[in-house]
């Protein structure tokens, strides 16, 4: 059998040339005030919008949990002369998919058709988002939707394991609320709250656009005037205050019957703003973001096989910055699994990656950048998140110098700051054995 | 993560599956020499190429006693061959900025890699590379088990959803490989051996039983020239026949029950018995398609409308068809009832829903409308890099032709209504069905009793 000559050519392409810029372009619609970024492409009669309003979840009063996800899944079920029927076949006669949702820190809504289809999508969203009608029947039958989907919640380890980790992160936060309500708070929700909420969030003064697609820049300029001159000009947000780090570092056990333990942990990370951001990136694609080559991964799993999956994640909010790690570990194995993890994070914490380990973060980091930018939808939703957090139109081309230039100091800085596993806040959900907890408690029933 | 089953990817490709109105994909394919199938769909919209080799073989061809063999040598293929070290393969892709996993499911088992185009010999090499090369050790066998175990915990034993379709599937289809889990029965997995890997790698791995699907910013010519240079020198192999399936199964119960502490929520999931691609007489598979678009289709399919608007008796409702199998394949609805109203009362309308359908019809022009959202739907699917390989790479495993994706949007334009309609009276009356229900335990479900209440007030009441 005939060798490749497989090494010697990836060699070879680690200096092969970096990828092509977007051109990304910036319109604004002259009545509305409102400006998007766009990327033209007119090879495909696809056009997709993605945009975000300022003040998501976070926004909900604490005896309303879910209201602003039940008010974003309400926009589409009806408006104007449609009837929720009638505006739901309009979507579906033309191929166009509209929807919207709720996240911590803001609303997000996306828009995809035919570019032959474009105006009366366009006309479709303005009445969305401008004169939702609310109708009682469909309300109840959005709030019973939400409801089941609040007691699936219930069975999922991952979601009982999260929301005891943010309840005591959080505790007297919004973030420590739940995104979709608890069965008390859905059902306290009035129509008048969520006309209220709708009314009082989609605002052209805080909204953020961008398109993808088949489409000019003067035609954009026109559509971004239909569909969002209409809104009031500002947002009345809920002031939210930055969540304090939480001082203790205890395991919490959820008790739940199975065969396995989920455990999650969290740690404090940089917010997207921090001026280590990249270092933090670069830092936590070593230990446990980068897949099957993170360190976590090598040790927990091909090493031991104590899981099927292991890894961290920055998790950057407005008002916190999170470390989050995960991983599912048969109930007899909890401890050492733990074991493995924590070692593994205090030699990181302690010793700082590898020059190796860093390159091959860097050429990652760098190299997989094209990879976001394979569809419109996925163009427009980088659009979104670029402006959202102050990057600049040019931030794709500066992106891999930004890499490049993290310095190993950089790196052991945010890896000192924010690797310790002595801060970790851990959440076991299952029956682990061998391990003690600080505190117990059941799974969330209600 | 490596290695999805069976769920994900028909929920991902139910809608996909050969989606091409006429000469959408526009693909150039040819056949090595050494029986290698090729497929190249080229798209410019990134500097970015997507790779995905198919191997037709999957759980449905293991043999009695070794469930859970053709997933478990889905892992094996990241660990090593005579060229790459164990735990090499993803990190020297990541390296180069790309992505790489893996998964298998009943009839074909498939590798996929996504890079900057420019790095498109590297995984091609690589890929050839493993399709001959592979080293299985025992360094590397053991720990792999355990990790497939593991994952069996985390997908099935682990979760009350995952435990209750394996026992759904498994009363569906006795005695028929779709009724066994993709992943394995535990004991069989346990039982599984380096040695078993490695007769199973040589006899399905190998060119002329593979296919491989390259969409993103290339030329054919390119493709052409780099497969010839890398695939082109494996050597052929002797490959093993795959499973003859025997007659379609009766099921062995026509309800299944799973009453779990863990679950607040109940599920309802019906599934029929239906045609496939592959069993299909006179394109019966194409008006299953269009009858799924025509039930479901989100909020204006008939199920949705009269279970959940009007009714109100379910909180969601939706169905799934899977017409890319080589055997019987099903026809699946699957249903929450809304919080506050029994399972039966839902499970009588839908049942009524059903024959009343069948019985009058549906609407013509429900059905003209549910076929223009199927072939729109085509166009959407070159936005993107991994549409193609999906739908080539399973309909090449299947026993069907590139030309038969292509004309996706023909056959489904040539379903008449009484052939949805006659798909549709099949459904209703085949006695080839099974219910499931996964329930709370009312001893232990705060919800369940809380139902006794009603608890949606406003103004609506429950019928």
């Amino acid at each position: 059998m005939k060798k490749l000559f497989l090494l010697t050519c990836a060699i070879g392409l680690l200096l092969a040339a970096p990828a092509r810029a977007v051109d990304i372009q910036e319109v604004t619609g002259s009545k509305s005030g409102v400006k998007a970024w766009l990327v033209e492409d007119h090879k495909l009669p696809v056009v997709a919008m993605h945009f975000a309003f300022q003040g998501g979840s976070e926004q909900d009063p604490a005896d309303k949990q879910g209201l602003a996800a039940l008010t974003m899944d309400a926009l589409t079920e009806g408006a104007g002369s449609y009837t929720a029927q009638d505006f739901q076949k309009e979507l579906a006669d033309r191929s166009i998919t509209l929807g919207f949702g709720a996240e911590r820190d803001e609303l997000d809504g996306s828009l995809k058709c035919l570019s032959e289809d474009k105006q009366q999508a366009f006309d479709l969203l303005h009445l969305a988002l401008t004169k939702p009608r609310f109708d009682a029947r469909d309300i109840e039958r959005l709030r019973a939707r939400q409801l089941a989907a609040v007691r699936q919640q219930f069975a999922d380890p991952n979601w009982q394991a999260r929301y005891a980790l943010l309840s005591h992160i959080f505790a007297g936060h919004p973030y420590g609320q739940r995104h979709l309500g608890t069965m008390r708070t859905l059902k306290a929700i009035s129509r008048d709250d969520i006309a209220a909420f709708a009314a009082h969030h989609l605002a052209r003064g805080t909204v953020t656009v961008a398109v993808a697609g088949d489409m000019t820049a003067a035609e954009l300029s026109a559509a971004l005037d239909k569909i969002f001159a209409d809104l009031p000009r500002r947002a009345q947000l809920a002031p939210i205050a930055d969540a304090p780090e939480t001082a203790d570092a205890p395991t919490i056990l959820v008790r739940r019957e199975g065969t396995q333990t989920d455990l999650l942990f969290a740690l404090p990370g940089p917010k997207r703003d921090d001026p280590d951001w990249y270092a933090a990136d670069i830092a936590n694609y070593i230990l446990g973001g980068g897949g099957f080559s993170s360190r976590l991964m090598q040790d927990v799993r091909d090493k031991k096989g104590l899981t099927y999956g292991v890894g961290t994640d920055l998790s950057p909010s407005q008002h916190a910055g999170l470390i989050f790690g995960q991983a599912a570990v048969d109930n007899p194995k909890v401890a050492e699994a733990l074991e493995t993890m924590r070692d593994t994070m205090r030699r990181f914490h302690d010793d700082g990656p590898a020059a190796r380990e860093i390159a091959a973060a860097k050429d990652y980091l760098t190299g997989s950048q094209p990879l976001a930018l394979t569809s419109t939808d996925k163009i427009a939703g980088v659009l979104v998140a670029m402006q959202r957090d102050k990057l600049g139109r040019d931030y794709l081309d500066r992106y891999g110098d930004i890499i490049r230039g993290v310095s190993s100091d950089d790196i052991d800085r945010a890896v000192e700051r924010w690797f310790d596993p002595d801060k970790m806040t851990l959440v076991m959900v299952g029956k682990p054995e061998g391990v003690a907890a600080t505190q117990t408690r059941d799974a969330v029933k209600q | 993560m490596r290695a999805r089953a069976a769920l994900l990817v028909f929920g991902l490709l139910a809608a996909l599956t050969g989606n091409a109105r006429a000469a959408v994909f526009y693909p150039t394919n040819f056949t090595l020499a050494n029986g290698l199938e090729v497929v190249v769909v080229p798209n410019h919209l990134a500097p970015v190429v997507s790779q995905m080799v198919w191997y037709k073989v999957g759980a449905a061809d293991e043999v009695p006693g070794k469930n859970g063999l053709a997933h478990y040598l889905e892992h094996l293929m990241f660990r090593g061959t005579a060229n790459i070290p164990p735990d090499e393969f993803s990190r020297l892709i990541a390296a180069q900025g790309g992505q790489d996993n893996a998964f298998t499911s009943y009839d074909y088992t498939a590798f996929f890699e996504e890079v900057a185009a420019d790095r498109l010999p590297m995984i091609m090499q690589m890929e050839a590379d493993r399709m001959h090369n592979l080293r299985i050790t025992p360094e590397t066998a053991g720990p792999e088990l355990r990790v497939v175990l593991d994952e069996r915990q985390q997908r099935t034993d682990n979760d009350p959803e995952g435990r209750f379709i394996e026992k759904l599937d498994h009363a569906f289809m006795p005695h028929y490989p779709y009724g066994r889990p993709v992943i394995g029965w535990k004991r069989e997995i346990e039982g599984l051996s380096a040695a078993d890997a490695q007769k199973f790698y040589q006899s399905h791995y190998a060119p002329n039983n593979a296919v491989v699907v390259i969409s993103g910013d290339v030329t054919a010519e390119e493709v052409m020239r780099l497969a010839a240079a890398t695939y082109g020198r494996v050597p052929q192999g002797k490959v093993a026949p795959r499973r003859v399936f025997g007659p379609a199964p009766q099921p062995r119960a026509r309800e299944l029950t799973q009453i779990d502490a863990g679950v607040e929520q109940p599920e309802i999931v019906w599934r029929f018995a239906a045609p496939s691609y592959a069993t299909q007489k006179d394109g019966e598979a194409y008006a299953y398609e269009v009858l799924a678009e025509a039930l479901d289709g989100g909020e204006v399919g008939l199920l949705y409308r009269k279970l959940v608007s009007e009714s109100g008796a379910a909180s969601s409702v939706e169905t799934s068809y899977d017409p890319d199998a080589r055997g019987q394949t099903s026809f699946t609805i699957a249903a929450s009832p809304r919080p506050g109203v029994d399972y039966r009362k839902l499970e009588k309308e839908m049942r009524a829903l059903l024959r009343d359908s069948a019985d009058q019809g549906l609407d013509a022009a429900a059905i003209a409308d549910a076929k223009k959202r199927l072939q729109r739907s085509a166009i959407f699917a070159r936005d993107g890099l991994m549409m193609p390989g999906y739908a080539f790479g399973m309909a090449l495993t299947t026993g069907h032709t590139v030309a038969d994706v292509e004309a996706w949007p023909d056959r489904i334009n040539a379903v008449t209504a009484d052939q949805v309609n006659a798909a549709l009276r099949d459904l209703a009356s085949t006695p080839r069905e099974i219910m499931g229900a996964l329930l709370p335990d009312p001893h232990a479900s705060a919800a369940a009793r809380e139902a006794a209440q009603p608890i949606l007030g406003h103004g609506v009441g429950i019928r």
